[in-house]
């Protein structure tokens, strides 16, 4: 080794040395950027797994789901999950546009979660006041933890999957404190309910 | 001065009565309950929005979250309630829920000024710190240097070889 080197060596030892002492300052001054952001919203359920969700509905029976949210966004954040119920023939939210079903809600649930924090309500459910009448089902209420909610849903009959079906679909927005209001999240969940006499 | 006393008396009761009955017959209105639900609403958008300002700088809000999530809770009672014509319902826990948040707002602001006191107070000690200990490094390796040098030097001309006399070399 010549001198040239060991005064390379020994000013890279000591340039590590340096930023060493400097790293708690810096620490306080650099942020890192964190991972992806993003908001997670599920189903589950009646045992809390992604199966033996209700699907034949039995007028006034009551079936239970779970339904979670979880905050990745890097910072605490204001959600509302609106519930929605819609027949096979009204919209859906269009994924490809991040626009919500033009439905008015017939529920709300709102939530602050921290980040990395998740947040599941065990929900139940019941359908009620059905009606069969020339190929179609009228639903009147849903009763939804234990609040009586007028739909007033008519269900046609489905020839090909053979039966009135429903959709309850649950719609997560977050709060945005640019325009000061919620904005859909563009993530919604949901379940198809068949109208039954029997299970 | 008895009639003065029963008189009193009587104006003392007829006037609690009247309250508690003019409280019971109250009843709220659409327009009123979505006066409410909107005061309540931006009540809790700005208590969200201080508590979000606050834990940027670094603040500790468990607490503010906790009551955050109580209020959330109270809104979303409140605004089903409205959605389901129960009007009265919708106002008392829309009124209820301003009540919750009410203040949040100066906490969080507060909290938010003694956590940027404390970091900047953090950040000057850490940085006085650090400006000593690199004073210190400079000094040190200048002399370490030259002391690592000497050392260098010297093992190097003790490799030197060194010149053997003819003499000395060919012996006897």
């Amino acid at each position: 080794m010549n001198i040239e080197d060991l005064k390379l060596l020994y000013g890279i030892g000591c340039l590590v040395l340096g930023l060493i002492i400097l790293s708690p300052t810096l620490a306080m001054v650099i942020s890192l950027p964190g991972g992806e952001r993003f908001s997670e919203l599920w189903i589950l359920g009646p045992e809390h797994l992604a199966e033996n969700y209700p699907f034949n509905i039995v007028e006034g029976q009551v079936y239970n789901i779970s339904l979670g949210v979880a905050n990745h966004m890097g910072k605490t954040e204001y959600y509302v999950v609106y519930v929605k119920v819609r027949n096979q023939t009204e919209a859906l939210p269009d994924s490809l546009n991040g626009t919500p079903s033009p439905l008015n809600p017939v529920f709300e649930y709102r939530v602050f979660l921290r980040d990395s924090e998740v947040w599941e309500k065990e929900i139940s459910f019941s359908l009620r006041e059905f009606k069969f009448e020339n190929g179609s089902c009228r639903v009147s209420k849903l009763v939804l933890d234990e609040n009586s909610i007028d739909i007033g849903k008519v269900a046609f009959w489905d020839a090909e999957n053979r039966g009135f079906y429903l959709q309850l679909f649950f719609e997560l927005w977050i709060y945005d404190s640019k325009v000061m209001g919620f904005q859909y999240h563009n993530r919604f969940v949901g379940l198809w309910l068949n109208a039954t006499l029997t299970a | 001065m008895k009639r003065f006393k029963f008189t009193i008396i009587m104006f003392v009761m007829l006037t609690i009565l009247l309250f508690n009955f003019s409280r019971v017959c109250y009843t709220v209105d659409r327009a009123e309950a979505e006066k409410a639900l909107n005061d309540a609403e931006s009540a809790v958008a700005s208590a969200y929005l201080a508590v979000v300002e606050a834990e940027n700088v670094g603040a500790n809000v468990s607490k503010l979250n906790l009551k955050l999530r109580v209020a959330g809770e109270c809104l979303a009672n409140a605004s089903n309630a409205f959605m389901l014509g129960n009007y009265e319902e919708a106002y008392a826990y829309a009124v209820n829920c301003t009540k919750i948040v009410e203040g949040l707002v100066y906490e969080a602001e507060a909290l938010k000024e003694e956590t940027q006191k404390s970091r900047e107070e953090r950040f000057f000690v850490s940085a006085a710190c650090s400006s000593v200990g690199l004073s210190f490094l400079f000094v040190f390796s200048l002399f370490g240097w030259r002391r690592l040098k000497a050392f260098y030097v010297r093992r190097v001309l003790k490799m030197k070889p060194e010149v053997v006399e003819e003499n000395e070399h060919r012996g006897p």
